[in-house]
């Protein structure tokens, strides 16, 4: 299986359960949607999947491999990208070095070599610039390229966050409410990328509450409420179950 | 090779230049004996920096650091009679090592506890050097050997002081040039997001904090013979906030602010007959006025300064992604 998979994972915090029993399957060229009210459990859930909560029940695999204990850093280095609802960025850095931040997986993790500035560090260094600029060129944030991250606006921080995710190379981007704060415009080409993504191969878990945007966009849709599953499906199945229209929806 | 790196070669070689030269252009020995003092203290400072300056943790003990790579080396090269430049090299394993059982069980603390276990070491290091009198000469101190010909006179020493500066200088500005430089300023600006790349946090915090306990150990066995005669009132605790302050004041990130600052910080008052008694209060409107006026440190302070006279008006665009170029981009990627 190449899918990253969470199966009936249950996470509590104190005396409140935050999630049940509920299982996620992400797979490659496919865009997952995670919706429901506030509450239910779908930012947990991505914590869950990319590793800054572990599950109290429940397992995360990673292409048949058990990922349910593993660090943050071990499933990004293992191709499991992320942003987050406020984008984290570093701000007295560039565009561009954010962006190259993101290619740690293709660092080496000794210190030694960039303390003394080996031949090969050099290499790597202009390597990860050139991927970095071509990646940002193409996601329309070219012009941006040496300004310092703090002047951004929200919906440029967005699409650098993107870009930092793409740079480790990921084989699933788990995408926390990346269209809050963007206008109607900026949304649509929001969703130009993630198809780009899907098309790409990339498995797409977009955790979000536009649901316009949701059902026109993934290829499949979980609802949950109270941190329990409550529909999965195509997006017109999801569309049209009587329950999730009563809870979430609305008539 | 363009033109702005041609640009900083040629800054770096008349730095140097100037740097190598200066037993022949300094007005008298006291000017000379200073500015050996400088290079030492930079050489703890350089290292310190990347622990502060870059990952953002706030040691204010390693004037405990220093004051081990003195002992230390009064002790081997004095007492034992060691070669001075094998136990230079020791202190700077010792500090390295010292580092590395400080850093341990303490950069899993939070920045405050973690300020707090680095004052605490430095008091200890202080108790230990009063306590254990028989090696370290306890209140009385210690006579510390001089380095051999060519670095007895004070000409060679400083020369010898400027050169361990200047290597330390481009071994830090290397990491602060590469990926390892980013991973560290996200460290300190954002660790969530710095995990979420992949980057060892814990793994790196230590490594950086052993490598400034190397360079402390060093320092120290420098500073000790520079001073030929070190007591525990040579290592008072200010001396550890002096170093936390000339890197806050010189600019965090950077590698040149902080050397300004040390610059500054260390020559000023001795310099300035009047601010000499006044030194402690010198420090203290220097860093308030800082943190008030230029947070960024006095390293950008012109960078900020127009910034703030001329704000610029940014363009924004319209980020407008290319679809077809930005999958032919990740499907290449992939297939690597």
């Amino acid at each position: 299986m190449s899918a990253l998979a969470a199966t009936s994972v249950t996470k509590r915090f104190g005396g409140l359960t935050a999630l049940e029993g509920v299982s996620v399957e992400l797979r490659p060229g496919e865009v997952h949607g995670l919706i429901g009210p506030n509450g239910s459990g779908k930012t947990t859930m991505l914590n869950l999947l990319s590793g800054f909560y572990q599950a109290d029940e429940g397992k995360v695999v990673l292409r048949g491999e058990d990922l349910t204990r593993a660090s943050v850093q071990r499933r990004a280095r293992a191709g499991v990208a992320r942003t987050f609802q406020k984008p984290r960025l570093l701000g007295t850095l560039t565009v561009l070095e954010n962006a190259m931040l993101g290619s740690w997986r293709e660092t080496p993790r000794r210190l030694l070599p960039s303390l003394l500035s080996w031949p090969g560090i050099r290499g790597d260094e202009k390597r990860n610039r050139a991927r970095a600029a071509a990646l940002l060129e193409s996601l329309g944030l070219g012009y941006a390229i040496g300004r310092q991250a703090n002047l951004l606006e929200h919906a440029e921080k967005r699409f650098l966050e993107i870009a930092r995710a793409l740079m480790l190379r990921p084989d699933f981007v788990l995408l926390d409410e990346p269209a809050g704060g963007l206008t109607g415009p900026e949304i649509e080409r929001l969703g130009i990328v993630i198809r780009a993504l899907r098309d790409a191969g990339i498995g797409v878990l977009l955790v979000e509450h536009h649901t316009e945007f949701v059902f026109g966009l993934c290829d499949r849709v979980t609802t949950l409420n109270l941190g329990r599953l409550l529909c999965h499906g195509t997006p017109a199945q999801v569309r049209n179950d009587p329950e999730v229209i009563r809870v979430y929806l609305g008539a | 090779m363009t033109s702005s790196s041609l640009r900083s070669l040629a800054g770096t070689l008349v730095a140097i230049a100037a740097v190598a030269t200066l037993p022949w252009w300094v007005a008298d020995q006291y000017q000379l004996h200073l500015a050996a003092l400088i290079a030492v203290y930079w050489v703890l400072i350089c290292g310190l920096n990347l622990v502060v300056g870059f990952s953002g943790q706030l040691s204010i003990g390693h004037v405990g650091l220093l004051a081990i790579g003195a002992y230390g080396f009064a002790i081997l090269a004095g007492r034992y009679e060691w070669s001075p430049y094998l136990s230079l090299l020791a202190c700077g394993a010792i500090g390295g090592l010292c580092g590395f059982l400080l850093g341990l069980p303490s950069l899993r603390l939070p920045g405050f506890y973690f300020a707090m276990a680095t004052m605490a070491f430095a008091l200890i290091v202080a108790e230990l050097t009063l306590a254990l009198g028989d090696f370290t000469g306890g209140g009385v101190g210690l006579a510390v050997p001089p380095f051999p010909e060519p670095f007895a006179s004070p000409e060679g020493f400083y020369l010898l002081a400027a050169g361990a500066a200047i290597l330390i200088t481009w071994l830090t500005r290397n990491v602060a040039q590469s990926q390892w430089g980013r991973g560290l300023i996200a460290i300190r600006d954002n660790p969530v997001a710095a995990e979420s790349v992949g980057v060892p946090v814990f793994r790196m915090k230590l490594l950086v904090f052993v490598v400034s306990g190397m360079s402390a150990g060093l320092a120290g066995a420098l500073f000790g013979s520079l001073q030929s005669y070190i007591t525990p009132d040579t290592f008072v605790f200010e001396l550890g906030l002096f170093f936390f302050v000339c890197i806050i004041i010189g600019g965090r990130g950077s590698i040149y602010g902080p050397l300004f600052g040390t610059i500054v910080l260390t020559a000023l008052p001795e310099m300035v007959a009047p601010l000499a008694k006044l030194g402690n209060l010198f420090y203290g409107l220097a860093l308030l006025a800082v943190v008030l006026l230029v947070p960024e440190g006095i390293g950008r302070v012109f960078e900020v300064l127009s910034a703030r006279l001329r704000p610029r008006k940014l363009e924004h665009g319209a980020v407008e992604p290319d679809a077809r170029r930005l999958a032919e981009l990740l499907r290449e990627e992939r297939s690597r």
